[in-house]
């Protein structure tokens, strides 16, 4: 009924690395909650800051494994919440968000956030099991 | 293994209510799974024309919900099967404000529901998205 | 139509803890889901805001959300996903410290970011759980 899915990638395992007291992604009811993904190397996990563009593409590419690993996809995506630190770079989202939902895209409102360790972009998303 | 939930994606009745296909923008007004409806945030649009709806706070909050009562209708739903709201408002000391127009729409048994402030385009005074169960 | 959709009714003893959040029902079951308001630090007693640090408003937001769930028949164990809002992202390993005391084995997804809360609130907490 309520599953955990383990990190795919040694990175994605933001609880051994960091202490965020949280588990990847939980599927329940057909859906798979995943915890706000972040910019980290999915095999090192360290932090990789950049621009919003280029931490952008390194969620998306966590997101892709996550989902995989569940046996989900990006398709599957259903809702997003996008965090960023100023809404001034909305066009810059949108312009790297597009070249991963091209297969129809989920609902989403974008959240200007404050986001950890200084990020510009964070992904809280839900899919479809 | 059982089937996986259908994933369909909503769409207004309303064309002025689908910014996001007239803006060419990568998402979509709203998506259902199996039983749930997910809408993408919604904000105060004229739906007579398309264009920004501001004014006072209550009139945006107004606006904004009955554009969300079409999208739901539009999909088969309504505004009964919401589970939850999500309200970020662009300046929180219009919590009140926002009630009072906010409980026109759900007078009873209303949705689970958020509501806080945040940094939000475009001069809106809300931003608000939710969940609802398909019809 | 398929999916149950119901206001979960809460007894007196928790019901004040969902309070302080406008016009808003405190659980509410959709389909499979149990869907939670955000929650403050709210004396479930008095109704009153309890502003602290953010260690104690988390730790009175989930002692509430305890005892939430269980009066709904659910329990913290079937917390699916939980978003965190904070004052200040400073503050985020202060929250996680309490956090980690209720969510000991196989923890929820979560997302934490900063925010401006209701009532100048260090924490929010909103959980979806399973019914």
């Amino acid at each position: 009924m309520r599953e955990v899915i383990a990190a795919p990638r040694p990175g994605l395992d933001l609880r051994r690395h960091y202490g965020h007291h949280q588990s990847p992604a939980i599927r329940a009811g057909g859906l798979i909650f995943c915890s706000g993904m972040l910019p980290v190397d999915p095999e090192s996990g360290e932090r990789l800051h950049g621009t919003l563009t280029s931490e952008a593409h390194v969620i998306f590419e966590n997101l892709r494994l996550l989902l995989e690993s569940a046996g989900s996809s990006l398709d599957r995506l259903v809702q997003v919440h996008a965090l960023i630190y100023d809404s001034i770079e909305y066009d810059v989202l949108n312009r790297v968000y597009r070249q991963y939902v091209i297969n129809g895209p989920p609902a989403r409102t974008v959240w200007a956030a404050q986001i950890e360790a200084g990020f510009k972009v964070q992904l809280d998303v839900i899919a479809g099991a | 293994m059982t089937e996986k939930p259908r994933r369909s994606v909503i769409e207004p009745r309303n064309p002025h209510l689908n910014a996001s296909r007239s803006a060419n923008l990568p998402h979509v007004p709203g998506v259902r799974i199996g039983d749930y409806i997910f809408l993408s945030g919604m904000t105060p649009i004229d739906p007579e024309t398309g264009a920004r709806r501001h004014g006072p706070i209550g009139e945006q909050v107004r606006t904004t919900l009955a554009n969300m009562q079409h999208m739901l209708e539009s999909a088969g739903s309504s505004l009964e099967r919401v589970v939850r709201v999500h309200v970020v408002l662009a300046d929180i000391s219009d919590m009140a404000e926002m009630d009072r127009v906010y409980c026109e729409f759900f007078p009873t048994d209303p949705p689970a529901r958020t509501a806080w402030s945040m940094q939000l385009r475009f001069g809106n005074g809300c931003e608000i998205e939710c969940v609802a169960l398909a019809g | 139509m398929t999916a149950k959709r119901e206001v979960v009714h809460l007894p007196d003893r928790v019901r004040k803890s969902a309070t302080g959040v406008g016009p808003a029902s405190g659980v509410v079951r959709g389909g499979d889901f149990l869907l939670l308001c955000g929650l403050v630090a709210i004396d479930a007693q008095s109704g009153e805001p309890m502003r602290g640090t953010t260690a104690s408003e988390t730790r009175l937001i989930l002692v509430n959300l305890k005892a939430l769930l269980e009066a709904a028949g659910s329990s913290l164990d079937k917390v699916v996903k939980a978003n965190v809002l904070l004052h200040s992202m400073l503050e985020a390993p202060n929250m996680n410290e309490v956090y980690a005391e209720f969510f000991p084995d196989l923890p929820p997804a979560r997302t934490v970011c900063g925010a401006i809360l209701p009532h100048r609130m260090k924490v929010m907490i909103e959980c979806t759980a399973l019914a």
